[in-house]
């Protein structure tokens, strides 16, 4: 790149309004902002993590109109009038936790936890869509989705848990 | 809760009344983690604070002709553009940390002006108002390289006639060590047979979730850095800063340091304090190593000076916070170039300014590992006795040493535990490192451990030459309590706790071999073929007492882990670690010694980490399996010895014998006479009262502490059952069994994690893992799309067996964080080689490499 084409890139921003876990919020943003640094940086949102940034490792995995999405790979414009849910956005009101939060608690899932944002997202929408998954789907669906501490098989407990919560709670 | 739904124990609440330590106690580390509320140092965005970004070298080995920031100056946006030399000249060089015989450490600075050394080298970094503005301007800044030639394997790198990367190393090796234990020539003259293989290992990358950075804050009064960095070993990060960066105060040199009278007085009472407190280990201290330095390089004293103004007062040190830490597994106990300078360009600006390394830095330079090369010579007698073993090591540390721990220190472990636990008469390693056009080679979890895949796949290929089983083969050879020696071969002293044989026994029994056969028959039959691998080893977690003095005489000064425990005015039970988690549940297990220990909830305790204005020195942080043994050992005995501070003043308040004292659930009372109990908060507030302190401690105690007995070992046999399609060459792992000895567990749920956590990565070693550059020194593993970690789909279900063997007397917790990954590499390479009939010479074996082995297709 040139200075002159470095110099057009900088500055212009684009008006965004998102709903994020429930509360609509509008930004002004550079056409090349991420979502995740839009998550992170602007709305504070910081639970959102960035592992690789080249959509590999789902650390940065937000659930976008209900699905989940790696916010590293979208840009914040591409997010104008949908609605994000985050790791934030998943306890209730109460401070008590959503299942999978709970499962994962109780499981001991995870140990550094870096990776935890991505795979609660992923789960949440797996168990949204499939709500007695196997193991072997649960492992499918999670395998979009790194940790370097676990071996997974914590994890994968977890989301078992979670089922047993979701199970006894109706 | 959830009605109908039992959660088990929490750091509120035990099942079993029998304290919490043993116990599988959810982690109090999650509470936050669960909800997005960790504390990551990218979290982190104070006001006005500028980005950093670093441009690197496209090529692996190039002459910096010319360099021009001006465009990059000029974008808007930009604060401050500074060239290699500009920081450089901040800066001191970083100096060798382990030296030894042999060795010469070449001395580097924070950036590189001159020459690039490896893809990634960073030759100028940018300050600018957002990390996008400071990347663009990455772009207009025009370099002029002459390329020189690469080396890049390790075959390169002993080749002499190759271009130098370090001008005063002879060629491109930097260490050529040589050590041995007993008769080497007898032995092996008198053995019946000798065999004789060599085993390649590939490069690998830690590759923790989140990568390093570093927060520099600057005191707009005084100028004093502030620190917040992802560092395992944030003290000894504390004390780089203040030595590197170079002393632009009131201390210019050493006639102007003699003039001040404070600083001369300060520094020589510390000086004095030192001295006095390590004086017999710095007598045996072995000289070898600094004259084998300076016999290449004298420059190192000329910087000592230098460094030692910047360590002479108090003001001098930065303070370090480490928060939250998203992984490791050794690669940031480093101290960074970046870290350097990051805080020199911070310091020179009196900006704060923030640098989070991405992936792709992180893949370049944020820590690689374990490509190393063993030709193994094994002397056994016909009926498999082991008799001596020799072993040729080179190591490829990439192009910079790591510091303070680099390859030397792998050498030096190497020294110490390449026999393993078996019973050989003699030993003796030929240990060389050479330097490559590559990142830099960091500790990566156990960093020793291809000692134990060489040692392990070497056993097996002896079996295997004898006609003997390789479990029998172990069995028959392993030290055993019975007949043990007082010492291994290398020197680190033996007690029970040298316990693999046991783990071995076990592990055997728990092989059906009935059962196998059957299964390698029904692979056969789907075109696949199923093996099974066994590898034992144990680990130092944290050794006996002379176990650093085994490595290198004078070492064991860093033995000692410090702690601290306070009662608040207001009854608050405060404990501070050295310690840096980052993933191992410190926060959990001590919380749970410390409730015991005090008779409290563990929420009524706080753990106190990763800033170093308020936890005392260590120059280890987390690392070398310590947290469980001595980070938990020194909490132990610091609050016990709080608990009999308060029984004592508490005894007196309830007109009681202190030795008849109790505490239950915060209930301090006579033994059986609950109800007439107080609390430690009326007891703080009685000391408060007679002392006067309204705020702070009314109880304190500070310890050192250097764990019990002497063992101090950690052990595991692993047990690998491997399937492999001979169709595509994939590879199913339907069974993992490790049976493990860390001693008393204090958590169960977290020790589980550890173990299937290191061995997952030893999967990933063998089956999806390199970290390769091609014959030009180019990385072509840049991206996740080609550095493969592995998924919840490679990674089966790991089945655990604990034998937690005591010594008499109290016991220690042992580390086991290393241990998943030492075992799983050899376990696996076994396996493979049993289900294809060949014996494997090498750690990586992808799809392809499988199948050449198994005779499907041609190499």
């Amino acid at each position: 790149m040139n200075l002159p084409s470095i110099r057009a890139a900088i500055g212009e921003t684009i008006s965004v309004t998102t709903t994020i876990n429930g509360a609509s919020r509008r930004f002004d943003v550079e056409p090349r902002r991420s979502l995740a640094d839009v998550i992170r940086d602007e709305a504070g949102l910081t639970g959102t993590h960035l592992g690789c940034e080249h959509g590999v490792c789902g650390a940065c995995t937000v659930l976008l109109d209900g699905e989940p999405v790696r916010s590293c790979l979208m840009l914040a414009v591409q997010a104008d009038g949908t609605e994000i849910t985050t790791i934030e956005g998943l306890a209730n009101a109460d401070g008590s936790l959503h299942p999978i939060q709970q499962g994962m608690y109780d499981a001991m899932s995870f140990q550094c936890a870096f990776c935890s944002p991505g795979f609660l997202m992923s789960a949440v929408a797996l168990l949204r869509d499939n709500p007695n998954p196997s193991t072997n789907e649960i492992r499918e669906e999670l395998s979009g989705n790194l940790c370097r501490c676990t071996g997974y098989q914590s994890i994968v407990e977890g989301v078992e848990t979670a089922v047993r919560i979701m199970g006894a709670q109706q | 809760m959830t009605p109908g739904y039992e959660t088990g124990p929490t750091s509120d609440r035990q099942t079993s009344g029998l304290g919490f330590v043993g116990q599988r106690v959810k982690r109090v580390e999650d509470e936050r983690f669960l909800i997005g509320k960790g504390n990551f140092v990218a979290d982190l965005t104070p006001d006005g604070v500028h980005h950093a970004a670093f441009l690197r070298s496209p090529f692996a080995h190039a002459r910096i002709l010319s360099i021009d920031v001006t465009a990059a100056a000029a974008l808007p946006g930009v604060t401050r553009v500074f060239t290699a030399a500009e920081l450089n000249a901040l800066t001191n060089p970083i100096p060798p940390f382990f030296m030894a015989d042999g060795v010469y450490t070449p001395l580097y600075s924070c950036m590189s002006e001159d020459k690039v050394r490896h893809m990634g080298d960073p030759v100028a970094l940018v300050l600018a108002e957002s990390r996008y503005v400071a990347e663009d301007a990455l772009e207009l800044i025009e370099v002029d390289y002459e390329d020189l030639q690469p080396t890049a394997t390790i075959d390169q790198g002993l080749d002499t006639s190759r271009e130098q990367l370090w001008e005063l190393a002879d060629g491109n090796v930097l260490a050529d060590t040589s050590f041995e234990f007993g008769d080497v020539d007898k032995t092996f003259a008198d053995a019946d047979r000798i065999i004789t293989r060599t085993f390649e290992c590939p490069r690998q990358t830690n590759q923790p979730m989140e990568t390093r950075g570093c927060i520099v804050l600057v005191d707009p009064d005084s100028g004093h850095l502030e620190l917040h960095n992802t560092s395992q070993a944030p003290h000894f990060l504390k004390w780089a800063i203040a030595a590197l960066l170079v002393n632009d105060g009131a201390v210019r040199n050493l006639s102007t340091f003699l003039r001040n009278k404070e600083r001369r007085k300060a520094f020589s009472s510390a000086s004095k304090e030192f001295l006095k407190t390590n004086i017999d280990k710095l007598k045996s201290s072995d000289p070898a190593g600094q004259k084998a330095q300076l016999s290449k390089d004298k420059s190192m004293l000329r910087h000592q000076a230098r460094m030692a103004m910047g360590l002479l007062a108090a003001e001098d040190y930065p303070t370090v916070k480490a928060g939250d830490i998203g992984g490791a597994f050794g690669s940031k106990g480093s101290v960074a170039r970046e870290d350097i300078a990051v805080a020199a360009a911070a310091k020179a600006t009196g900006l704060s300014v923030k640098w989070i390394e991405d992936r792709v830095e992180n893949l370049l330079d944020g820590g690689q590992a374990r490509e190393e090369r063993f030709t193994v010579s094994m002397a056994v007698d016909e009926d498999g006795t082991f008799r001596g073993l020799k072993v040729d090591a080179v190591l490829d540390q990439g192009a910079y040493p790591a510091f303070p721990i680099s390859g030397v220190a792998t050498l030096l472990f190497w020294k110490v535990y390449m026999p393993g636990p078996y019973d050989f008469g003699a030993f003796q390693l030929n240990g060389k490192i050479v330097a490559t056009n590559k990142g830099k080679v960091v500790p990566y979890r156990g960093p020793w451990a291809n000692e134990t895949f060489m040692r392990e796949r070497m056993i097996d290929v002896v079996a295997a030459e004898l006609g003997m089983d390789p479990g029998e083969l172990r069995a028959k050879n392993v030290l055993r309590e019975e007949t043990m020696p007082a010492a291994l071969l290398t020197g680190p002293t033996l007690d029970e706790t040298m316990s693999v044989a046991k783990t071995l026994d076990h592990a055997l029994s728990l092989i059906d071999n009935d059962q196998l056969a059957r299964d390698k028959a029904a692979a056969r039959e789907r075109g696949h073929r199923l093996g099974l691998g066994i590898a034992s080893y144990h680990e130092a977690a944290p050794g006996p007492p002379n176990f650093f003095e085994s490595i290198q005489p004078g070492s064991d000064m860093f033995l000692y882990e410090d702690g601290r425990a306070e009662i608040q005015a207001d009854g608050r039970i405060v404990m501070y670690t050295s310690q840096s988690p980052h993933g191992q549940s410190h926060q959990t297990t001590y919380k749970q010694v410390a409730a015991d220990e005090f008779g409290v909830s563990m929420d009524d305790v706080e753990i106190v980490w990763g800033d170093t204005d308020r936890t005392q020195f260590s120059f280890l942080g987390t690392g070398g399996s310590r947290g469980g043994p001595l980070g938990a050992g020194v909490m132990r005995v610091t609050a016990r010895e709080l608990r009999r501070q308060v029984a004592a003043v508490a005894a007196d308040m309830i007109e009681a014998s202190p030795d008849d004292i109790e505490i239950v659930d915060g209930n301090i009372h006579v033994a059986g006479v609950p109800s007439r109990g107080i609390g430690y908060r009326a007891v703080a507030a009685k000391v408060a009262r007679e002392t006067g302190i309204a705020d702070g401690p009314v109880f304190a105690e500070s310890m050192k502490y250097e764990g019990v007995g002497n063992g101090g070992w950690s052990t595991a046999t692993h047990v690998a059952w491997v399937d492999i399609d001979l169709e595509t060459g994939m590879v199913e792992i339907p069974r993992y069994l490790v049976v493990e000895d860390c001693g008393p567990i204090i958590n169960p749920g977290i020790v589980d994690g550890q173990v299937r956590g290191g061995v997952a990565q030893g999967i990933g070693a063998v089956f999806y893992e390199r970290h390769h550059y091609d014959d030009d020194a180019n990385l072509q593993s840049g991206t996740y799309m080609d550095y493969l970690i592995p998924t919840s789909m490679e990674i089966p279900d790991i089945e655990i067996e604990h034998l937690e063997t005591l010594t008499a007397g109290e016991n220690d917790a042992r580390g086991v964080g290393e241990g998943g990954m030492i075992g799983a590499p050899a376990a696996l390479t076994n396996a493979v080689s049993d289900a294809l009939g060949v014996q494997v010479l090498e750690q990586y074996l992808p799809p392809h490499r499988l199948l050449e082995l198994a005779g499907v297709i041609e190499r």
